[in-house]
C-alpha cells in the first residue's frame, strides 16, 4: 500500500469529512462515559476510545487501499462474507439469545458490520460494470438476489437492523446506476410486499415492538418502555440540556441500552436541543461530504462505492435518531460512530476510510 | 490512457440524494424541537416523576390514656421488611422466603396486590433475628430494606378490648367515604371501638420522604423530608385498675359489665367477655384466627355492653316502680297479696313462690312478680312505655362508641306497625316484670339505675374525658324526690335483706336489683334444667354508696341462672375493688363466706 500513496493523495484528503467524523466519534466516547458513569462498568469509555483509535487506523488503511484494486476482488469479498456469516450462524456463541458474534482472541467481532463494507464494494463493482444508460428491473434482479442472501443470513442471527441496512445501500447504488424511475417505484412496491410477506415470520418480540410503537401504553414496562423512556429523556433535556452527567434518565438507569442503541438519548438529555442540532449538523456534514465525494469521483465505481456507503450510513443515522425521538419502532440498530460497540465503530470509520480512498484518487490514473 | 466515464446521470441523481438527506435531517430537527422545546416542561415533569418517589412516614396514632394517665393503647416501634418490587424475581422471593420464614406464596400474593411503584411490605413486625439475617445478606438482597414503623400496641391485651377497639388497614368500602378522605390504600385506621369513633382525632399527620430512586427502584438519595406529627392522645374516664378487677370478676364466664359515675355519665369500666386481643389485628390478622373469632358461638368480637340486647327481667321493676309512683297508681304503702301466682286475662302468671302481703319496698327486695303484675295492669302499656323511654330504653344511649344497639321498648303502636295485631292487656303483665318483647343493653340498664342513684337525672354515658365536645350533662327527668327515695329504699332492701344479698359489703352500703332474663319458655327449661344454653341470664344493677352514690353498675352473666346467684357476686367484687375493700387489711365482705383470697 505504501507504493500507492503520493503527496497528491495527502493534499486531496477531505479534512472536513475526517474532522467531522472524528468529532462525532469523540462525542460518542464522551456520551458512552456519561451513559456508563453510574453503572457497573464506568470505564467502558476507555475501551471505546481505544476502539476509536483502532478504527482510525482502519480508516487510514482503507483510505490508502486503492478502491479499484479492492473492487477487483469483489467476488472474493462476497464469498468470504457468506462464509463468515454461515460460520457465525453455525458456530457463533449465543449471546442474549442471538448469534451475531465470533470470538477472536478474547474480542467479540460482529462480522455483519464488515459484511456491510464488503457488500458496498460488491454492489458498486457489479453496477459499475453495466454499460447501458438506464437499467430496468431485470438488470437488478441478480445483484439484488446476491445482496438478499447476505441480508437473509444476517436476519437469521437474528439482527434485523443490520440486515435492513443493506436495502438502502443497494437501492441508492441501483438508483445512481440509472435504474428507471418506474423501476424504482416498482422496487419500492416489491419491498413493501416483501415486508408484508415477512410479517408472519417475524419473531413475537419483533411484532410486539411494532404493536407497542403504535401504542406504547400497551406495555409501559416492557417493549413500550424504551420508547417512553427515550422520549422522556429527550424531552426533559430541553433547550440547553441538563449538563454532562446531569441527566436523571441516563444516570438513574431509566434509559435502556443507553450506551449502545440509545446513546443519542443521553446526548439529547444532557446536551439539549443545542447539542442535538450540533450532532445532527455534524452527521449531515459527514453525509454531505460523502455525497460530494461521490459527485467528484473519477469513475462510476468510486461514485457507487461512496454512495452505497453513504446510503447505509444515512439510513442508520436517520433511523436510529428517529427511533430515539419516538418516530419509528425500536429496532436494535446502533448509531454509527457514537454507539458503544467495537465492530460498529471500526466498520463506520473504515467506511469513511473507503470514501476518502475514492476522494484522494479522483485525479489519479 | 485515461477514460472519462459519462457521470452526468450519476451526478444529477446524487444532487437529489443530497437534498433528500437535508430534508430528512431537517425533519428530525423539527421533531427534536417539538420534544425538547415545545413539550420540554411536560417531559421534565415525567422525568421528575420517574426519579422521585414519595415514601410515607406513618404518624403514630394518639395514645389512649386512662383517667390517671396510664397508657391503655400506645405505639411501639416495629420493623417492616420492605421489598422494592420492580426487580423481584423468583430467586429473590425464594431467598427472602428462606431468610424470613415467610411462605413464598404469601410474598407473591403481596407482590401481586401491590400498587405500581410502591414498595411492598413483605413481613410486618419482623423480629430482631429477621433484621440481623437480612443485614448479613445485604449484598445478595439489595432490593430489600427494613423500615421502622410505629405499631399500635394494647398493653392490657384483651382487657377493655371492645371499648378501646382495634385498628386495621382501611377497607375498599371505606376509601371513598368522606371521613377517610385523603388516605391511601394500606393506611391504618380504627376499625372498632374508640379507635374507630375517634379515628380522625387520633390520627396524626403522616410525614413523607421524597427520595431519588434509580430505575431498579433503589433509593440513591433523599431530596426532602417532612417529619410525621404524632396524633394527640385521648384521656378516657376508664379506670384501668377497676377495669382489670371487672375482667377478673367474670372468671371466664360470658357476659358483660359496665360501671359509670352516676353524677356525670363517665364510664369507669366496661367489660365484655369473651374478648379478643386487639394486638392480633395491628399487623393484619391471620385468616384462621379471624375465622375462629368470627364463627365463635360466644361472639368474642361483639361488645355485649352496647350490642347485647337481653330481656331486662326483674331489673325492669325499677322502671315499673318509678312509673307507678309518678303516675300515682300506687304509693310506697300500697300493698298487694301474692299467693304465688296471678290469674288474669284467662292466663295464670307465676311468681317464684307465695310472698304474702307485699308493699313496694318488700316487693322490690323480694322481686315479687305478682306485685308488679298488679302495677302493670294499673299502669297499662302506654304509661309504662313512656317512663321506660324516659329512662332510656328503646333508644341508643349515645355513648361515644360505634354500632350501638337501641334495644326495644314495645308499645301498642309498635305492635300494630310490626305485627299488624292489637296489643293484649296480658302482654303488659309480662312487660311489667321485664319479660316479653322488652329488651335492653347492659349500658341502657346502667343508665336506668343511675337515674335512681343521682336523684332522677338521665346520664349521657361517655368514655372520652372532655374530648370531642365533651359529655352532655345529665338530663333531669322531673321525677319526684319521694319516688326516688321509695325505689332506693327497695333497692337498699334488695341487698340488705333480699335477693341481692350476695352483693353486700361490710363497709359500704350497696343498693341493687337482681333480674333473670329467660332465654326459653319456662316449660322448655323444665324439661332440660341443666342445659347451659337454656339457662336464663343473670342480671344485677347496683349503685353505692347508698346515700351518696359515686358508682352505678350493670352486670350481666349469660346463662347465670338467677341474677342473685351469678351477677350479684360479680358486682360485689367490682364494688369491693372500687371502694378499696379487696386489698389486704381491708374490712371483709359481710354476709358471704370469704371463699376467695382476692388478688
Amino acid at each position: 500500500m505504501a507504493g500507492g500513496i503520493d503527496r497528491r493523495f495527502v493534499y486531496n484528503v477531505d479534512w472536513v469529512l475526517l474532522g467531522a467524523t472524528l468529532a462525532l466519534a469523540l462525542v460518542g466516547v464522551a456520551m458512552v462515559s456519561s451513559a456508563t458513569y453510574s453503572g457497573r462498568h464506568p470505564d467502558l469509555y476507555v475501551k471505546q476510545l481505544v476502539l476509536v483509535g483502532v478504527g482510525t487506523v482502519g480508516l487510514v488503511v482503507a483510505a490508502s487501499l486503492d478502491y479499484r484494486r479492492l473492487a477487483d476482488r469483489a467476488v472474493l469479498l462476497y464469498v468470504l462474507s457468506v462464509v463468515a456469516l454461515l460460520y457465525v450462524l453455525r458456530f457463533g456463541p449465543v449471546i442474549a439469545g442471538t448469534r451475531r458474534w465470533i470470538l477472536v482472541g478474547g474480542f467479540q467481532l460482529q462480522p455483519s458490520e464488515l459484511v456491510k463494507l464488503a457488500a458496498a464494494v460488491f454492489v458498486a463493482k457489479v453496477f459499475s460494470e453495466y454499460r447501458q444508460e438506464t437499467l430496468g428491473l431485470r438488470d437488478v434482479v441478480l445483484p439484488g438476489a446476491a445482496i438478499a442472501l447476505l441480508g437473509f443470513l444476517i436476519a437469521r442471527e437474528p439482527d434485523l437492523g443490520t440486515a435492513v441496512c443493506l436495502v438502502p445501500l443497494f437501492l441508492v447504488v441501483a438508483f445512481l446506476a440509472g435504474l428507471r424511475m418506474r423501476a424504482v417505484a416498482g422496487l419500492a412496491a416489491v419491498m413493501l410486499l416483501l415486508a408484508a410477506l415477512t410479517w408472519p415470520f417475524l419473531k413475537d418480540y419483533q411484532k410486539t415492538r411494532v404493536y407497542t410503537f403504535l401504542d406504547p401504553s400497551l406495555d409501559p414496562r416492557g417493549a413500550g418502555y424504551q420508547k417512553i423512556q427515550s422520549q422522556i429523556a429527550v424531552g426533559s433535556g430541553g433547550l440547553l440540556g441538563r449538563g454532562f452527567l446531569g441527566g436523571s434518565q441516563a444516570q438513574l438507569g431509566y434509559l435502556p441500552a443507553r450506551h449502545t442503541d440509545f446513546i443519542f438519548s443521553v446526548l439529547a438529555e444532557e446536551a439539549g436541543f443545542v447539542g442535538v442540532v450540533v450532532a445532527l449538523g455534524l452527521y449531515l456534514l459527514v453525509l454531505w461530504r460523502m455525497l460530494e465525494t461521490a459527485r467528484l469521483a473519477r469513475d462510476r465505481l468510486g461514485a457507487f462505492l461512496v454512495a452505497g456507503l453513504a446510503g447505509s450510513f444515512a439510513f442508520q443515522v436517520v433511523y436510529n435518531v428517529a427511533m430515539v425521538a419516538g418516530l419509528v419502532p425500536v429496532k436494535g440498530l446502533p448509531l454509527p460512530l457514537m454507539s458503544y460497540g467495537g465492530s460498529s465503530v471500526v466498520s463506520s470509520l473504515m467506511g469513511v476510510g473507503l470514501v476518502l480512498s475514492v476522494r484522494i484518487r479522483r485525479f489519479a490514473n | 490512457m485515461r477514460i472519462y466515464e459519462d457521470l452526468r446521470v450519476v451526478q444529477s441523481r446524487l444532487a437529489l440524494l443530497q437534498a433528500v438527506a437535508v430534508v430528512l435531517v431537517a425533519a428530525l430537527v423539527v421533531q427534536f424541537w417539538n420534544l425538547q422545546v415545545v413539550r420540554a416542561r411536560h417531559f421534565r415533569g415525567l422525568a421528575e416523576n420517574n426519579r422521585s418517589r414519595l415514601v410515607t412516614l406513618a404518624a403514630p396514632r394518639g395514645a389512649l390514656l386512662d383517667r390517671e394517665g396510664q397508657v391503655l393503647v400506645g405505639n411501639r416501634p416495629s420493623f417492616n421488611v420492605v421489598l422494592v418490587p420492580e426487580n423481584a424475581d423468583d430467586r429473590l422471593v425464594a431467598r427472602l422466603s428462606a431468610t424470613l420464614d415467610v411462605r413464598e406464596a404469601a410474598i407473591r400474593e403481596r407482590l401481586v396486590r401491590r400498587q405500581p411503584y410502591r414498595p411492598v411490605v413483605v413481613k410486618t413486625d419482623a423480629t430482631l433475628a429477621d433484621v440481623a439475617a437480612l443485614e448479613a445478606r445485604r449484598l445478595e438482597l439489595p432490593e430489600v430494606t427494613v423500615e421502622v414503623v410505629p405499631l399500635r400496641s394494647y398493653p392490657l391485651a384483651s382487657a377493655a378490648a371492645h371499648a378501646l377497639g382495634r385498628v386495621g388497614e382501611i377497607t375498599a368500602g371505606q376509601l371513598p367515604l368522606a371521613e377517610f378522605r385523603g388516605l391511601a390504600p394500606g393506611s391504618l385506621v380504627g376499625q372498632a371501638g374508640l379507635e374507630s369513633r375517634y379515628n380522625k382525632d387520633l390520627m396524626g399527620k403522616d410525614g413523607f420522604r421524597r427520595v431519588i430512586v434509580n430505575s431498579r427502584g433503589l433509593e440513591v438519595a433523599e431530596a426532602e423530608r417532612q417529619a410525621p406529627e404524632d396524633g394527640p392522645s385521648l384521656t378516657l374516664s376508664i379506670d384501668a385498675s377497676l377495669q382489670a378487677a371487672m375482667e377478673r370478676s367474670f372468671e371466664g364466664r360470658a357476659g358483660s359489665a359496665v360501671a359509670l359515675d352516676p353524677r356525670t355519665g363517665e364510664i369507669l369500666a366496661m367489660a365484655s367477655t369473651p374478648a379478643y386481643d386487639p394486638n392480633a389485628f395491628t399487623t393484619g390478622i391471620d385468616a384462621s384466627l379471624w375465622a375462629s373469632l368470627a364463627s365463635d358461638p360466644l361472639t368474642p368480637l361483639m361488645n355485649r355492653v352496647i350490642q347485647g340486647t337481653y330481656s331486662p327481667g326483674s331489673t325492669f321493676k325499677i322502671i315499673a316502680s318509678t312509673a307507678a309512683l309518678e303516675e300515682g297508681v300506687i304509693t310506697p304503702a300500697t300493698t298487694f297479696y301474692c299467693p304465688g301466682y296471678l290469674a288474669v286475662y284467662n292466663t295464670v302468671f307465676h311468681c317464684t313462690h307465695s310472698h304474702g302481703v307485699m308493699d313496694l319496698r318488700r316487693a322490690i327486695a323480694n322481686s315479687c312478680n305478682v306485685y308488679f303484675y298488679q302495677v302493670g295492669i294499673r299502669l297499662e302499656i302506654a304509661r309504662l312505655a313512656k317512663w321506660a323511654k324516659l329512662m332510656g330504653l328503646g333508644i341508643p344511649t349515645g355513648i361515644d362508641l360505634p354500632y350501638e344497639s337501641s334495644g326495644l321498648m314495645p308499645t301498642s303502636e309498635w305492635k300494630m306497625r310490626v305485627f299488624k295485631t292489637p296489643w293484649y292487656a296480658g302482654e303488659t303483665v309480662s312487660v311489667a316484670i321485664g319479660q316479653g318483647q322488652v329488651s335492653a343493653t347492659p349500658l341502657q340498664m346502667a343508665r336506668v339505675v343511675a337515674v335512681i342513684a343521682n336523684g332522677g337525672r338521665l346520664v349521657n354515658p361517655r368514655l372520652a374525658k372532655a374530648a370531642a365536645g365533651g359529655g352532655r350533662a345529665p338530663v333531669p327527668l322531673g321525677i319526684h324526690p319521694e319516688t326516688i327515695a321509695a325505689v332506693k329504699e327497695g333497692m337498699r332492701a334488695v341487698v340488705a335483706e333480699g335477693t341481692g344479698w350476695r352483693a353486700r359489703l361490710q363497709a359500704v352500703e350497696v343498693c341493687g336489683k337482681t333480674g333473670s332474663a329467660q332465654v326459653v319458655a319456662k316449660s322448655r327449661l323444665e324439661k332440660s334444667p341443666d342445659t347451659h344454653e337454656l339457662l336464663p341470664h343473670g342480671w344485677f344493677l347496683a349503685f353505692a354508696p347508698a346515700d351518696d352514690p359515686t358508682i352505678a353498675l350493670a352486670v350481666l352473666v349469660e346463662h347465670g341462672r338467677s341474677g342473685g346467684e351469678s351477677a350479684a357476686p360479680v358486682a360485689r367484687q367490682i364494688l369491693a375493688h372500687y371502694f378499696g375493700l379487696d386489698r389486704p387489711g381491708a374490712p371483709g365482705v359481710a354476709g358471704v363466706p370469704d371463699t376467695e383470697a382476692e388478688d
